[in-house]
């Protein structure tokens, strides 16, 4: 199990400011250290626009070796520990994790140790700046959690989904509240297909930036959904955002052990219902289009294909594939978790490099399988006026099985 | 003791806040780092690192220039208040080029990293000197072009640096190295002049009789001599077939016999061939997926690559194929072959393959290779020699240095015979380095690099002789007769006050004569 081997339970100490780095996370920072290779770095998004490898892989595992051998203090990294999106590119680019990480159990955890050290400067009240809107995200998504469970559940108006049932649609604040379409769009392709599901009331908090800021209460919540779909009855669990697919099955398993449910993502299901005649695309959508790899999905969980398959059965498409280990390059801009609100202008520039790529393949249309790619991106399409549509695969799906969305 | 003069020429200015500000004012705010986390990550370079004297390698504050202008400036505010200036590319280099000695500014130069010119009619590429040649290479592929520079950094080193150190590409004997490749470029120098060098003045031309061969002046220097802003590379047509095929043999002896004849086969296709030795095929039987399932009689290696039309690589893949069966040689099949050669630029750095020789424990280790251009005729005495050198260091640090055996290369651009990049790969464990390690590796340095020289060959095909260990054999032996002498000449003239990444190839010592 990937997940079980990249978690490294000496993470949990916490690093404080003028007390000395553990042995463990010395020799951690070390093994990418050796290297010095930077292969992490060539792959980092945020690089390509920066051209800085301070915030890289590499960059980060320096600097904290560094704090360890008292060249650096802790409190310094708090801006340069900012510049990461979590997309987890590094991480598997790394030879460490390539050739040696089944071997000898030890792969790069960079995304892990970005979180930790943020979690850990904020604990020491060691702020960045902008942080004040990190702050304001997480009371928006307080809000969205005490809402009334009508106005949780407003983007299935008129859908008549029950809360119970074998199988569960997950559905996060951040696609109940805000990117609405492709839950919504979700739920109608399985009501089409006749899967009987149900949405349970009132999930917890999955949200990024509460993880890297508040593990307790972070994880409270994590116990909270799980107990919620627990008792709604969930058998499997559908997840329509690869954000929460990832907390789902990689990092809640790592504090709760394994789930009592199986959770399976939307195009791997879909793709199954197509591959047994359950759904029948018969519409022809006469577009050309590429696909964007959620960095979530394709780095994080090794979805690729389920997408592709879909995709590729979709009648009057014209496909352009840029292959997954091509896209291990490629980032909407949003980021995991914080990223998007301390980095906004940057943010955007990754999203316009994207888009651009897709541009270059001469497509009218950027097929996307994550919401907050959606999200990002239509802004980015928006601002920056290049000739490219983002538009969820599930909305492409739905036309070609003539379904209204 | 240094004499007065000396004093004087070696006091560096101090980097205080007006100075900051100057150089701020040049490439901007966002530009400028001086933290110190920002400056130790970039003190140091793959080659083996002294962790324990880290600070004394950290510069003073990082510069992120954007354009020869900004670069130029920066030289001539440096050449002003006598503060030194370290370029950096990739910093993927091995003899330590991109490794500050005395403090001062590093220049990194991967922000000018735009392709500003194909030229597909007269064959030829002007880069900046931040692109790495993979990014390079996805361009040039769309028209059907190839810049064939393949080091093992290839997806990671710059095209700057790769000029810098006057890099060595694994496919040499088709493409030929980084020295052959370049046509023409512009340079800055110390003062902040900027200069452009070429084959006589052409910018695109492959040969000249015209003047000094200056450009090569400026190729391997290891950012002594300046910064190079703008490179016009010279680009191949896209080969229609790369085939690689490794071969399996009974012993070194063995494959090195073939591979003379491989090499001498007068076979135009070959793009290297590479001699894997027994501590090497050990060492990749550790833990190496594809290795581990190789038959046990299989004790030595060589990897060919060809590169050609579909016409000329199937009949040369005859001919090679029967030149090793004749020999008795094994072929390791396609899989091994293709994802070998795939993943060349991949694994060689695997810092968890170290081992402790008592317990045979994993310890975390870095990559040394020590890279000397050795003839044919001498590879099976130099092998024993540093075999033996390693083994001796290995008995009394365990733990610290590790044997990771040899490979050998078909050295020579654009020909596969005579001499060979003989490299042995060191583990070194630099979280235990001490004074006492650090001095014994520095010996053993001294000790691999002595027996080069003992059989006449130059100590570095790739990377450079300016480390530590290195050097002094480098500068007291292999350029004994009046060539490090002319060396300290050209510094001092294109240099005058010694603020380019001094202290390489003991170039200070060209300010002490006065």
């Amino acid at each position: 199990m990937v997940e079980l081997l990249s978690y490294k339970k000496f993470y949990d100490e916490p690093l404080k400011k003028d007390e000395p780095v553990s042995e463990e996370i010395t020799k951690d920072c070390y093994t990418v250290f050796a290297c010095r290779h930077k292969f992490c770095r060539e792959v980092c998004p945020v690089y390509q626009e920066l051209r800085n490898e301070s915030y890289t892989s590499y960059g980060f595992h320096a600097a904290l070796l560094s704090v360890s051998r008292g060249i650096e203090s802790l409190g310094n990294m708090k801006e340069t520990i900012t510049y990461c999106l979590e997309c987890g590119a590094c991480e598997l680019r790394c030879p460490n994790t390539l050739f040696g990480g089944d071997f000898y159990k030890r792969r790069t955890t960079t995304v892990d140790l970005v979180r930790k050290i943020r979690r850990d400067l904020i604990a020491e009240n060691e702020k960045p700046n902008n942080w004040g809107e990190v702050e304001k995200k997480i009371d928006q998504y307080k809000k969205y959690y005490n809402s009334s469970p009508e106005e949780i559940r407003q983007w299935a108006k008129d859908l008549e989904i029950p809360t119970t049932g074998d199988t569960i649609l997950f559905v996060d604040y951040f696609t109940a509240f805000q990117e609405t379409v492709t839950v919504r769009t979700a739920a109608q392709i399985l009501m089409k297909a006749g899967v009987k599901f149900g949405v349970i009331e009132r999930p917890g908090l999955t949200l990024g930036e509460l993880y890297e800021t508040n593990f307790d209460e972070w994880l409270a919540h994590a116990k909270e959904t799980i107990e919620a779909l627990k008792s709604a009855g969930a058998k499997t669990v559908i997840v329509v955002n690869p954000h929460e697919y990832v907390y789902l099955t990689r990092e809640y398993p790592k504090y709760m052990g394994s789930l009592p449910f199986n959770v399976i993502f939307i195009t791997e299901y879909v793709a199954k219902l197509i591959e047994n005649k359950k759904i029948k695309l018969t519409t022809e959508v006469d577009i050309k289009a590429t696909y964007h790899d959620p960095c979530a999905l394709n780095k994080f969980s090794g979805i690729w294909e389920s997408p592709r398959k879909i995709i590729e059965s979709i009648p009057g498409l014209e496909y352009t594939d840029e292959d997954p280990v091509s896209q291990w390059y490629n980032c909407c801009g949003n980021g995991i978790a914080s990223f998007k609100e301390l980095h906004p202008e940057l943010s955007y520039r990754i999203g316009t490099s994207r888009l651009r790529k897709a541009a270059d393949l001469g497509v009218q249309y950027l097929l996307l399988g994550c919401p907050h790619c959606k999200d990002q991106l239509s802004e980015v399409q928006t601002k920056s006026k290049i000739n490219v549509e983002p538009i969820h695969l599930l909305e492409i799906v739905a036309k070609a099985m003539g379904l209204e969305v | 003791m240094l004499g007065e003069f000396m004093t004087s020429i070696l006091k560096y200015g101090t980097i205080d806040d007006k100075i900051l500000e100057e150089l701020r004012a040049i490439v901007g705010d966002e530009n400028v780092f001086t933290e110190p986390h920002h400056r130790a990550i970039r003190a140091s370079v793959p080659a083996p690192f002294p962790l324990h004297k880290w600070s004394e390698h950290t510069p003073d504050v990082v510069v992120l220039p954007g354009s020869t202008q900004e670069v130029s400036e920066v030289l001539k505010i440096s050449n002003k208040y006598k503060i030194p200036v370290v370029p950096r590319g990739g910093a993927t280099g091995l003899a330590d080029g991109a490794m500050p000695l005395r403090k001062g500014i590093i220049l990194d130069i991967k922000r000018m990293c735009e392709i500003l010119e194909i030229d597909e009619v007269d064959r030829t590429v002007t880069v900046q000197p931040g692109i790495n040649m993979q990014e390079l290479n996805r361009v040039l592929e769309k028209l059907g072009l190839w810049f064939p520079d393949d080091p093992a950094s290839y997806p990671v080193a710059v095209v700057g640096g790769r000029v810098g150190t006057g890099g060595w590409s694994l496919v040499g004997a088709f493409g030929g190295h980084v020295p052959d490749l370049v046509l023409s470029m512009e340079v800055v120098l110390p003062t902040g002049d900027i200069i452009r060098v070429g084959n006589g003045g052409g910018r695109k031309i492959r040969k000249s009789s015209v003047g000094y061969r200056l450009k090569d002046l400026f190729i391997g220097h290891q950012g002594t001599l300046g910064v190079v802003t703008e490179i016009t590379l010279d680009v191949f047509p896209r080969p229609e077939v790369e085939f690689p095929a490794f071969f399996g043999y009974n012993s070194f002896e063995h494959a090195y016999e073939n591979a003379f004849k491989m090499t001498t086969s007068g076979l135009r296709t070959l793009g290297a061939v590479v001699i894997f030795d027994e501590e090497k095929v050990e060492y990749l039987r550790r833990d190496d997926e594809a290795y581990i399932p190789q038959p046990k009689s299989i004790k030595s290696i060589i990897a060919t690559v060809m590169y050609g039309t579909e016409a000329e690589v199937e009949g040369a893949k005859k001919r090679l194929f029967e030149i090793a069966e004749k020999d008795g040689a094994i072929y390791l099949g396609e899989e091994l072959s293709e994802g070998d050669w795939a993943s060349r630029h991949d694994r060689y750095a695997l810092p968890l393959h170290g081992r402790r020789r008592s317990d045979w424990q994993v310890v975390p280790m870095t990559w040394h290779c020590e890279d000397a251009a050795i003839n044919h005729s001498q590879l099976p005495y130099v092998r024993k020699r540093w075999h033996e050198i390693a083994s001796r260091y290995i008995e009394q640090y365990d733990g610290v240095f590790d044997d990771w055996g040899m490979f050998m290369y078909s050295n020579p651009p654009f020909r596969p015979w005579g001499d060979y990049l003989t490299e042995i790969d060191i583990g070194i464990n630099e979280l235990a380095l001490d004074e006492e390690t650090w001095e014994a590796w520095v010996n053993m340095k001294r000790e691999i690099a002595e027996v080069v020289i003992e059989v006449e060959g130059s100590i570095s095909a790739c990377h450079g002789g300016t480390r530590e260990g290195d050097v002094e054999v480098c500068v007291r032996q292999e350029l004994k007769d009046g060539q490090f002498e002319l060396m300290k000449k050209i510094k001092k003239m294109l240099d005058p006050n010694n603020i380019m990444n001094p202290g390489k190839y003991m170039l200070d010592e060209a300010y002490q004569e006065g």
